[in-house]
């Protein structure tokens, strides 16, 4: 199960993800992030304090979506990650080519540094 | 057109770990309490123990015991002499690339004790074991023949024990090509991989050179783990599950009364991922 709530924050758009980021709901979270890019809202911060559960399905849409948001000028960066997420997500490598932030507003306040 | 999706191909794969990868015997069970078959295991270094018993068929209270009396510290008590002279002195005693400070004796004994004369073929399900050439450091995937040798040259820790010949390969720990090897799954036509990996532990204090030695070894290969861990994971479609366990309480390399602990470990971190699997295989189809 997955739940996405998104909420502009100025010219970020701060999406609000919980549950499951897997590959039973990797094409809806693709689906709503790419949407949002496709509407020029590229800088995109991902809250994942509600994030319960990856699998590389999962992951592999957050690196479409960060090469994409990169790719328009954009980024995607990632708020309150869970320690047992964290731990596949720093094991998968994206820890080194993420930025990642201890909450939801400094992930939003890195966009004006 | 509409036709139903194949069955997805379900493996487990156990990376190296030592006495931690007793853990992927918790995992066995939820996935067997849990009605989920296992098509394949894949097995590296320690992990190769643990895939070759899962693949047999041993039954939970049988693989404990095997390696219970299997990988204890005498295995690594009795030291080569030699090595130590030929470290020194490299040309008057005949330094060989079959080199290493323990005699191999008594593991060889053991695993025979453990698996006799069976060989690839015994197994319920396809298993396949890991090692790495010594001379190109190719990862070498060992599927045929007696599990005996195929399992010392996965566990060839070096510096430990000699690289092993297979077939003609003078082979070494299949953690120096890597310490996870999902992509052995993925060859073989696995969909959905349940991965239980483990990074090497950081020593506390390095006083000695073998704790030098082994920091390093556990640099490199938590890097390495990572490197290989995130390229399969990215380029491949196929659904890679990674199951780490969370140990509290240090495990060392031979630590075997811990073992009891470590399957819990295994086990509960396992159930973590139960219901997404079950999931995932009822939905019918792969991600």
């Amino acid at each position: 199960m997955l739940t996405i709530e998104v909420e502009e924050r100025g010219d970020v758009s701060l999406v609000r993800i919980g549950g499951s980021v897997d590959g039973l709901t990797a094409g809806d979270l693709l689906e709503r992030l790419t949407a949002e890019l496709a509407r020029g809202r590229t800088r995109l911060v991902g809250s994942f304090a509600d994030v319960e559960y990856t699998s590389s399905a999962g992951l592999r849409v957050l690196l479409a979506v960060l090469k994409d948001a990169r790719g328009r000028g954009g980024d995607l960066r990632l708020a309150a990650v869970r320690r047992e997420v964290y731990r596949v997500l720093d094991l998968a490598g994206f820890a080194g080519i993420l930025k990642i932030y201890d909450d939801v507003d400094a992930a939003v306040a890195s966009f004006a540094a | 057109m509409t036709g139903s999706a194949p069955r997805s191909r379900v493996a487990l794969v156990i990376g190296s770990g030592g006495v931690k990868c007793a853990a992927a015997l918790g995992l066995q069970q939820a996935l067997h309490d849990a009605g989920i078959e296992v098509d394949m295991v894949v097995g590296c270094s320690g992990g190769s123990l643990y895939a070759a018993v899962t693949a047999l068929g041993f039954t939970l209270e049988e693989a404990k015991a095997a390696t219970l009396k299997l990988w204890t510290r005498e295995v690594t008590a009795q030291r080569n002499r030699r090595a130590l002279l030929q470290l020194l002195f490299p040309r008057v005693f005949g330094f060989s690339e079959a080199w290493g400070f323990r005699e191999d004796g008594l593991i060889l004994e053991r695993l025979h004790t453990a698996f006799g004369d069976r060989t690839f073929a015994d197994a319920r399900i396809p298993l396949h074991l890991t090692a790495t050439d010594f001379r190109t450091g190719e990862q070498v995937v060992l599927s045929q023949g007696p599990l005996v040798p195929a399992i010392r040259a996965s566990i060839a820790v070096p510096f430990i024990f000699a690289p092993y010949r297979v077939d003609g390969r003078l082979l070494v720990d299949g953690f120096l090509s890597d310490p996870l090897p999902i992509n052995v799954a993925m060859r073989e036509g696995a969909s959905v991989i349940v991965a239980m990996g483990f990074e090497s532990p950081y020593q506390t204090a390095v006083r000695t050179p073998a704790r030098f030695a082994f920091q390093l070894s556990s640099i490199m290969t938590n890097n390495l783990l990572k490197s290989r861990f995130a390229f399969h994971n990215a380029a491949h479609h196929a659904e890679v599950i990674l199951v780490v366990p969370e140990f509290e309480q240090r495990v060392g390399l031979f630590d075997t009364w811990k073992i009891p602990y470590v399957i819990d470990e295994g086990r509960r971190a396992a159930e973590r991922h139960i219901p997404y699997i079950r999931r995932l295989l009822g939905a019918g189809r792969t991600a």
